[in-house]
């Protein structure tokens, strides 16, 4: 499958009107970047492959990190919109090995709550354009806004970002809430340890630590300190004495249960507000100005949800996250902002970032398209 | 029609693989000349003994190419693809014993089990500038047990064919996934097994390729399978 879909050239004049410049995008990659990214588990499932000297290369498996680091290459100025139409390449048991994905990335808006909600429009837009007369509807979730809460519960920092890390996922973050309502048994440390530990003396510890590379042959800079263990020994010891209250935990519930029209969300939220008895502060006022912006572009009642579960858990998504489906299809397109990915890949300024792909066989697939 | 049985080239593996055959009414008659790498059964010309190496018993059970092998549990979920639709673990034979496992340095104070690799991991990159990297032969095995199993997808496989153990201590890796038998060599190394650190616990086993094969054949299989089992 190498043909260009029929319906190709009507994203490409969608790219256009919306001010998307086409992106150029290499089909052979460098692997280390997608792998750094979303992690090893992604191995199994791109196409691997060598250069003459070793490197590690692969064919495309997603566009949004090379149109990333081929931006920061170029030293492009931003803000800058691109627009990618093209095949990756994925090993996957449903479906084949090759197909097409488009999309938009917008790259260094700094105006968060418009970007995100040009994003969504251009989204939506651009599945109206090839699946006209298909009722789409998005969910949109909100990675900040978690993370608001979890702050304003008074968690322990600790806590804080197991659970923001298991964000998206019912079953990590289930695992997650368990650990901490029922924490594992304290080390047993040595005396000299233990008693460094309950003075929370990080300068002792982090000698006593020291001394131990030191014997073990490890180096005191080339992976974990010995000031960074010191200090997670002392904030997990912290941890266990503190238990996740009930209402905590309740009030945890009832967030993560929140499932409205984007048009009522705000309401919703500062309803949890008080009934939690917590403030989310700016987070809540980037989330109503997105909803409000969203709205602005014409995305009528109805078409966008808000789920307060909704996240993906890939440590460089920041904020704003969605999926746009027509009917029981599955996602025709998903898409977030990524404020963290392009510091990550080396950019020497943070760049915020917001995107969205589609899945153009799906799209085909509803359309009724000869494949 | 003949049976391909592959047992272990070498060392204690296969002493005792021989050994269990024997105890099974199974007499490995091996050539005279020690260097080859066929053999036969006493009284049996409908089974053949090929000797390859353990890792290579896993790949042929695979592909099909012998019918019966010995060889570890490791080395059937590490190296076979959807091991379970290719293969079947006919026997296990209470020898080769040994865990693959989960092993940090000793320093690492404040890390016992999987929970707290998950936290340092999360925060590597950000404090290091690199992803937490992990020396191991066990591609398959880590990426599952980290992955699937507990959920942590920021790290990095760093390929170790040999002398695991030494790699956070030369730098290589921070932490590591190797197989041991009683631990003495992680110790030396001054490195730990997490509390929940076992990923599997291994042992030699009769391994069956799941080909299609003649009745006769098919019946000469299961009667070693059922001797190997009741010995």
């Amino acid at each position: 499958m190498t043909a260009l879909p029929a319906f190709a050239s009507d994203i490409l004049a969608l790219f256009e009107e919306r001010g998307a410049g086409l992106a150029d995008v290499a089909v052979l990659q460098p692997a280390d970047p997608f792998l750094d990214m979303a992690g090893e588990d992604l191995r199994r499932r791109i196409f691997l492959t060598e250069s003459e000297t070793g490197a590690a290369l692969c064919l495309r498996p997603e566009f949004t990190i090379p149109v990333c680091l081929d931006h920061i290459a170029a030293q492009a100025g931003t803000p800058r919109r691109y627009g990618y139409l093209g095949e990756v390449f994925r090993q996957r048991r449903d479906g084949e090995a090759e197909f097409f994905q488009a999309g938009i990335e917008d790259l260094g808006e700094t105006d968060i709550a418009t970007a995100d909600a040009r994003s969504l429009a251009d989204a939506h837009a651009l599945l109206m354009r090839v699946l006209p007369g298909h009722d789409l509807a998005a969910t949109l979730g909100d990675q900040r806004v978690f993370e608001a809460v979890l702050a304003a519960l008074g968690l322990p920092r600790g806590w804080r970002t197991r659970l923001a890390r298991a964000f998206g996922s019912a079953e990590q973050l289930a695992a997650a809430l368990d650990d901490l309502a029922n924490p594992t048994r304290s080390s047993a440390f040595g005396e000299t340890v233990a008693a460094l530990v309950l003075d929370g003396d990080a300068d002792g510890l982090a000698g006593h630590v020291a001394g131990l590379m030191e014997r073990s042959g490890l180096s005191p800079s080339a992976g974990r300190t010995p000031g960074a263990i010191a200090r997670r020994m002392i904030e997990k010891a912290e941890l266990r004495s503190v238990r996740l209250s009930k209402d905590a935990f309740d009030a945890l519930k009832d967030f993560l249960a929140i499932r409205v029209p984007l048009e009522q969300a705000a309401d919703a939220l500062a309803a949890f507000e008080s009934r939690a008895g917590v403030a989310l502060g700016s987070a809540m006022e980037l989330f109503a100005a997105r909803a409000e912006a969203i709205a602005a572009q014409g995305l009528g009642t109805g078409v966008v949800a808000y789920d307060a579960a909704f996240g993906r858990p890939l440590d460089y998504y920041t904020g704003l996250v969605y999926e746009i489906s027509a009917g029981s299809s599955r996602p025709l397109a998903g898409g977030g902002r990524y404020d963290r990915l392009l510091t990550l890949l080396g950019a020497e300024t943070p760049i915020p970032g917001v995107g969205f792909s589609v899945w153009l066989d799906r799209i085909a697939a509803l359309r009724g398209d000869a494949p | 029609m003949t049976v391909t049985l592959a047992l272990p080239s070498k060392g204690r593996l296969k002493d005792d693989s021989m050994a269990a055959l024997a105890k099974a009414g199974f007499s490995v008659v091996t050539p005279k000349d020690e260097r080859r790498y066929r053999a036969s059964v006493d009284g049996r010309d409908d089974i053949e003994i090929a000797f390859l190496s353990a890792s290579e018993i896993a790949r042929e059970l695979a592909s099909g190419t012998v019918d019966l092998g010995v060889t570890g549990e490791d080395l059937v979920r590490e190296t076979i693809a959807e091991w379970q639709k290719r293969v079947a673990i006919g026997a296990r034979l209470g020898f080769g014993r040994a865990d693959v496992v989960v092993a940090v340095p000793d320093a690492w104070l404040d890390v016992d089990t999987m929970a707290d690799l998950d936290d340092v991991a999360a925060e590597f990159r950000q404090r290091h500038g690199r992803r937490l990297r992990i020396a191991t032969k066990y591609w398959r095995l880590t990426q599952q047990f980290f992955s699937s199993q507990h959920g942590i997808q920021v790290y990095r496989i760093v390929e170790s064919l040999g002398a695991t153990e030494g790699a956070p201590a030369a730098g290589s890796a921070d932490v590591i996934v190797d197989i041991t038998s009683t631990g003495s060599t992680l110790r030396a190394n001054h490195l730990k097994i997490l509390d929940d650190g076992v990923i599997l616990k291994s042992e030699a086993c009769l391994v069956q390729s799941l080909k299609a094969r003649t009745a006769q054949d098919d019946a000469t299989l299961e009667e070693i399978l059922k001797a190997v089992r009741g010995a």
